[in-house]
């Protein structure tokens, strides 16, 4: 039995997490390939032109493991651990999923608010014939994954913060961040002007507790989102504001309708403490050389 | 404390009513204007550009009655679940004050204990006041709803063209301007007689065309381009189950949404904010009554609706009735929305008539 794992979006989510765990509980992973210039058009002729264009490049992905494995997993993400929404696009993921290929899709709803993560598993596991006690086990073992690739991950980031290089903090969603192909290798553009790129996603949470939360709470100037990301996003940004910050990068997605109103608040955030801010915005047409060239004149605009 | 004068966002026919509950609470409104053209440039130019359509139109409309000396905006949020529309006031608030208005937003959760709060606040009118603007204005858009589904049914079937359209608009203005709930029976029996008093040929049975999609684009004429006159007088019988009451209601009684959800399982099985599901269902719903042809309009990138778009086009697919799906944004021209209704009306007429024959 082969599980296919598109590897765009959700899958970004958490990296490591759904691969480990379907290899401890004994099945083959594939995962899609990174992405490349067929996968991206391969979703784009197949969307719904007004899609999100994460979205497209996901269905790009998924289009690629067609008929390549037994089961496609599409997981159903709605709400985290804090009960926070994800976007709502990924609520009809599975559903549109079916619809695009022949493979079967395997799903599972995670709501936290009506059930526990690990209670999902257990039906997840069900699904897929394996005993309660394999998929807690098989739990156990991912866990320790993550947090060891975690604490690396922490690691990385006091040693980067202590740059003496001019530091860019780049906010965007994991699935934008990670993925080099959608953000047009925009870390090695950024390393090799001389610049120290710094993602959101790697401020440890350890950053955003306590004195900074506090502080938060008392003069928070952005709404009380309803979205997970939304107040990760600002959380960490409040994190990285202790740090001396040559500049901010903020990158969505073309049609990105979460990122419409994130960008107001962000923006404003970084307004406020005079730090220059650069906004770019993807899609399937965004060209390298004009990426190079702002990019540049965003980087001699620092000081 | 100086009274506040009211702006809100305008929204179709429903302003009236809207209107008359302010005034009712003994304050002074400044009606957000008519949307044109020019009122949508307005509320583009200050809003963020990703951003949905109604934003940037209600934006608009906003804007020319604060330079009139309005200066307190009233805003609901959280109206359709995890879409965008809850972050509504927070933006507009911003982008208005980015521009240098100098207002007050009121910007409250659609819940009733809320609503009233504030709303005391503001005011400072007694309970019973509260309740007797409510009741009048909530009449007046019983009303208003009444006549729109009438003309539905009137427009193609009248024998003088145009008039429907013409008693309508007389009597939206009639109703705009009734102040006392004691008069309120009369018009409306005025009203209702003369719609019944069109002439019309009471056997044809012309091809019935359904509105689905997003609720604002297909309850405000003025952003559909009056799609529903425009069919109407094509000779097509154009139906549309969404509207405020219709939300509302919803809000008020959640089982609707369960057998919403149990109808469309095997389509989709979760929401995915907004009315996406809704959409799905009253699609279902009129290919199961034999209808000629769907129209899905939505405000161009509206999230839960172009999720549910794909699924929308695969019972097109299988049912194979015709079926338009029309974006909505600052830059559609209303000759290409015209260009497209044609086309679709000669599908519909087709389809019609294949039907009949066979």
């Amino acid at each position: 039995m082969t599980i296919g794992i598109p590897k765009a979006l959700i899958y970004w989510k958490q990296p490591l997490f759904w691969e480990t765990f379907f290899r401890e509980l004994n099945f083959k992973v594939l995962l899609s390939p990174l992405t490349n210039k067929e996968i991206v058009e391969a979703g784009v002729k197949s969307s719904d032109p007004e899609n999100c264009f994460s979205t497209k490049v996901f269905f790009g992905h998924l289009l690629w493991l067609d008929g390549k494995c037994d089961w496609i997993f599409v997981p159903r993400l709605k709400t985290n651990s804090e009960k926070l929404e994800y976007c709502p696009k990924f609520f009809g993921l599975p559903d549109l999923s079916k619809i695009l290929v022949k493979t079967p899709i395997l799903t599972e709803t995670f709501d936290y608010r009506k059930e526990p993560f690990k209670k999902t598993l257990g039906k997840l596991g069900k699904k897929l014939g394996k005993e309660k006690k394999e998929v807690e086990k098989a739990l156990e073992r991912t866990f320790l994954r993550e947090e060891q690739a975690k604490k690396k991950e922490e690691k990385d980031f006091f040693k980067k913060v202590q740059s003496k290089k001019k530091k860019i903090v780049l906010i965007s969603h994991q699935y934008n961040l990670y993925d080099d192909y959608i953000n047009l290798k925009i870390k090695e553009k950024l390393e090799k002007l001389e610049a120290e790129p710094i993602f959101i996603e790697e401020v440890p949470t350890s950053e955003i507790q306590n004195p900074i939360r506090q502080l938060a709470d008392q003069i928070q100037n952005w709404p009380k989102f309803h979205w997970e990301f939304g107040k990760e996003i600002m959380e960490k940004i409040q994190g990285i504001l202790n740090y001396d910050l040559a500049g901010a990068i903020e990158i969505s997605s073309f049609q990105c309708g979460c990122d419409a109103v994130l960008k107001e608040f962000v923006e404003r955030e970084f307004k406020q403490n005079k730090i220059p801010f650069l906004y770019l915005l993807i899609d399937e047409h965004t060209g390298e050389a004009g990426l190079q060239t702002r990019l540049e004149a965003f980087i001699d605009t620092l000081h | 404390m100086k009274k506040p004068i009211i702006t809100f966002a305008r929204w179709g026919n429903y302003t009236i009513a809207f209107k008359t509950l302010f005034e009712q609470l003994g304050l002074e409104v400044i009606p957000p204007e008519k949307t044109t053209s020019e009122t949508i440039a307005e509320g583009v130019k200050i809003s963020p550009e990703m951003y949905c359509f109604p934003l940037k139109v209600t934006l608009g409309n906003i804007i020319p009655s604060l330079k009139k000396g309005a200066d307190t905006v009233f805003m609901v949020q959280n109206v359709g679940g995890s879409c965008r529309q809850r972050y509504y006031g927070v933006v507009q608030e911003k982008v208005l004050k980015e521009a240098g208005h100098n207002i007050n937003f009121l910007d409250f959760r659609a819940t009733p204990k809320d609503i009233y709060k504030k709303i005391k606040e503001v005011t400072g009118a007694s309970f019973w006041q509260i309740l007797r603007a409510f009741r009048f204005s909530l009449r007046k858009l019983r009303l208003i709803e009444k006549i729109e589904k009438r003309a539905q049914f009137y427009r193609p079937r009248e024998i003088k063209r145009g008039a429907t359209d013409k008693i309508l608009q007389e009597s939206f203005l009639k109703i705009e301007e009734l102040k006392e709930e004691k008069d309120f029976p009369k018009l409306r029996k005025e009203i209702l007689k003369s719609l019944s008093e069109i002439e019309i040929e009471k056997d044809k049975k012309p091809p019935r065309v359904a509105l689905i999609g997003e609720i604002y684009t297909v309850c405000d004429p003025d952003i559909n381009f009056d799609l529903e006159s425009k069919l109407g007088k094509e000779g097509i019988e154009v139906y549309r189950e969404m509207d405020l009451t219709y939300h509302v209601k919803k809000l008020i009684f959640p089982w609707k949404d369960w057998i919403i959800q149990r109808k469309i399982n095997p389509y989709l099985k979760s929401t995915v904010g907004g009315h996406g599901r809704d959409a799905i269902y009253e699609m279902l719903h009129y290919v199961k009554e034999d209808f000629d042809g769907i129209i899905h309009l939505l405000p161009f990138g509206c999230m839960p609706e172009v999720t549910v778009r794909p699924i929308l086009e695969k019972i097109h697919l299988e049912s194979g009735i015709p079926f338009l799906s029309l974006s909505l944004d600052e830059q559609v021209a209303e000759a290409g929305i015209n260009t497209r209704l044609e086309a679709f009306v000669d599908v519909v007429r087709n389809h019609y008539h294949n039907k009949k024959q066979s």
